[in-house]
């Protein structure tokens, strides 16, 4: 079973860097074993398919639109992430997951296993800093993310 | 009279919108705009100028690599800083690399919609499609099970009553022209596509360490250790693994994408009569061929008026008629007026009014070429290279022309490059081109490295007081520049002027528009509440919008909307 955990986000915008932030936070917390792919992605937008073809699961890290407070984390399964119109996504590094999900599905490549967990961000105006409450999401984000991970294990 | 407003186009990083007025059926009014701020250069003030490519490449997704080389050669030339020929070979692998994956890209998943309708693949006829496919090209994957099989998973989409990636095409449209057995084909070729565009990425990766962000690259050359018989580095086994997922990507070039264009382009002739605008075009030389990058394997250059026999050179980024020629003009764009100002004196102060169609409408600055509005992309690479008479470029040039004519049963000349079907014919070109250069610098490096040379870094070192450095790039979208004004070793001023930006380009002070505005002027609109015909034009660019103002959609957005007012 290969698993891929993917930060995606500009790291130069603001709190749109909370998904490599939480990716640089595993790597340097958590000791992952070698079929577990870790990667802060950036902004990849068509290339996405390319990273998630030849893997079993795929958790992704991102910045998500809800109205619940910053440093919110929601969780989207698979499902959620194909049914759900645009608009889960904050960022310019469209086409979105969902997207890249449907283009793989067609192909009959798409990952089985998909997850999303999304951090609420403050502010996505210019600069390398994370504002104080997503700041202190990125441990949460990160424990999310690695039960993800124990619990496919376990499974 | 209607007016259309499509915003955002693209369908990936949005923000870009386009207004257009409808008159009996053609668009005789145009504007481009970019809805979105963000001064990203403005991160750069201050740092080390060594480190600049880490954060440029994060400037846009699509073309991590792009800014980073742009960034580093910027700088090296500041410093007047030659480079290993090692560095420029491996570079350039990188360059084409990423090139061809993106040109591929940019047809199959990008654009094909605007020409391909996906539901009349169910009419075609699997053996009919691929006789048709056969015809084209020797390519082995055109077999009539491959098409029944395209056509059997058409089928099932269809029948889930979704059009899963195909859901934003305008299907059905009366603009679409294809017979049901060419729609089939480019299906085919779609899916086949998404596997060969990975190869080229592989090689990216393999060169650059990572993707999407490469860490090979260094102020002074690169870090890529070579030694021929040692596993950890740049090594025999690495350079064939690189060159057998060229071969591939090279057989697909030349077997699948060149023919399919070539195969699109002559079933809408009209459309070769469409989109001209800009007819000025700009390029610059790209794949550097010595340390001191004097002697480049692609020419670049500035044509006035579409005019070949005007065709002025570019010798490279010391030329001084490049380094004075551009500026940015903001008097239609979202900043405080002055006049136009060169790069290195750029200045970013926000003036926000609203969407005006007669004074400020965008946050596009527009640059200009010694003055002059500027057509920017494979188009004007492809054109530089045959007003140069460059072999390659003549012969693909020739070689496609050839085949539309063939298809479209009407002589096909270069004079009619100069349209929306054209800028896709030029970049099948161009990546044809390219695809004959990934062989030849792979061989230029793995001869060099064979030679027993393994230098791939040069020192740089920063003297006191201030100098000043540009950096250019022929990247997928056209000519990208990075100017940085750098004193005492820290970043004073930097300013990165983008492909998009030069076609997206609102009018100039002058009133003159830039090359969407002007190309959309006398498209046909078929349909104003479906006004595919602006898509395909604007498509036809390769537009990247995110790219080009570093701009950001705080609501998420991504739905194409169409108004009609």
């Amino acid at each position: 079973m290969k698993t891929a955990i993917y930060g995606i986000g500009n790291i130069l915008m603001g709190d749109d860097g909370i998904g490599p932030a939480v990716v640089a936070y595993l790597e340097s917390n958590f000791p992952l074993n070698s079929d577990v792919t870790l990667e802060d992605l950036g902004t990849p937008s068509l290339d996405l398919p390319n990273y998630m073809t030849g893997y079993d699961r795929v958790i992704f890290i991102d910045a998500i639109a809800a109205d619940d407070p910053p440093g919110t984390i929601r969780l989207y399964s698979r499902d959620e992430i194909v049914a759900t119109p645009p608009g889960i996504r904050v960022s310019p590094h469209e086409p979105t997951i969902n997207d890249a999900l449907i283009v793989l599905d067609f192909a009959g490549s798409a990952p089985k296993d998909v997850v999303l967990v999304g951090i609420v961000p403050q502010t996505l105006e210019g600069g390398m800093t994370l504002s104080p409450a997503v700041a202190g999401a990125v441990p949460r984000a990160a424990a999310a993310v690695m039960r993800e991970v124990g619990k496919r294990y376990a499974a | 009279m209607t007016r259309v407003t499509v915003d955002p186009i693209t369908r990936i990083e949005g923000h870009l919108r386009i207004d257009v007025e409808v008159d009996q059926g053609k668009i005789n009014k145009a504007w481009a705009s970019s809805t979105m701020f963000r001064g990203i250069e403005r991160i750069l003030l201050g740092r080390d100028p060594r480190e600049a490519w880490l954060f440029t490449q994060r400037f846009c997704g699509v073309c991590t690599t792009v800014h980073a080389l742009a960034s580093v050669r910027a700088v090296e030339d500041a410093l007047n800083l030659p480079i290993p020929i090692n560095a420029q070979y491996i570079r350039n692998l990188i360059l084409i690399a990423h090139a061809l994956h993106d040109h591929i890209v940019h047809f199959y998943h990008l654009s094909a919609l605007d020409w391909v309708d996906v539901t009349q693949v169910l009419k075609a006829d699997p053996a009919k499609a691929s006789s048709i496919a056969e015809s084209l090209s020797d390519w082995p994957n055109n077999s009539t099970k491959e098409m029944a099989a395209v056509k059997t998973k058409v089928k099932g989409l269809v029948d889930s009553g979704q059009l899963g990636p195909f859901a934003h095409g305008y299907w059905g449209h009366p603009a679409m022209k294809l017979p049901p057995e060419v729609n089939l084909i480019a299906v085919a070729h779609y899916l086949q596509a998404l596997e060969y565009q990975r190869y080229a990425n592989q090689v990216v990766g393999m060169l650059g360490g990572k993707t999407p962000h490469i860490q090979n690259v260094a102020v002074g050359g690169v870090q890529n250790a070579i030694n021929i018989d040692s596993v950890a580095t740049l090594n025999v086994d690495r350079l064939y693994q690189m060159k057998s997922l060229l071969d591939k990507v090279v057989s697909f070039v030349q077997n699948v994408y060149v023919p399919d264009v070539c195969a699109v382009a002559g079933f809408y002739p009209d459309w070769f009569s469409y989109g001209s605008g800009v007819t000025n075009y700009l390029s610059v030389p790209d794949l550097p061929l010595d340390e001191g990058s004097t002697k480049y394997d692609l020419p670049g250059g500035f044509i006035p008026n579409g005019d070949l026999s005007k065709f002025h050179p570019i010798t490279g980024q010391k030329d001084p008629y490049w380094r004075k020629a551009v500026t940015e003009d903001s008097e239609h764009a979202w900043y405080k007026s002055g006049g136009p100002l060169h790069p290195w004196k750029g200045e970013t102060d926000p003036e926000f009014t609203d969407w005006k169609e007669d004074g400020k409408y965008s946050w596009v600055k527009a640059p200009r070429f010694e003055g002059q509005a500027a057509q920017v992309g494979p188009l004007a690479n492809v054109l530089a290279g045959y007003a140069s008479g460059n072999p390659l470029m003549v012969k693909w040039t020739d070689a496609a022309l050839g085949k539309i004519s063939a298809i479209a049963k009407v002589k096909a000349t270069p004079a009619m490059l100069h349209s929306t079907l054209g800028r896709h014919g030029a970049r099948a070109v161009r990546t044809a081109v390219l695809s004959e250069l990934a062989v030849k610098h792979w061989q230029l490096l793995t001869d060099n490295i064979v030679k027993g040379d393994s230098a791939i870094f040069n020192q740089p070192e920063f003297p006191k007081g201030e100098i000043e450095g540009v950096g250019f790039h022929e990247a997928p979208r056209g000519t990208l520049s990075h100017w940085v004004v750098i004193d005492n070793g820290a970043i004073k001023n930097y300013q990165a002027v983008v492909p998009t930006t030069w076609n997206a380009s609102p009018r100039d002070g002058k009133g003159t528009s830039g090359p969407y505005e002007a190309s959309l002027l006398g498209n046909p609109i078929a349909d104003a509440a479906h006004p595919l015909e602006v898509l395909r034009t604007v498509h036809s660019f390769d537009p990247c919008m995110a790219c080009a103002v570093h701009t950001f959609d705080p609501q998420g957005n991504n739905v194409a909307k169409v108004k009609v007012l």
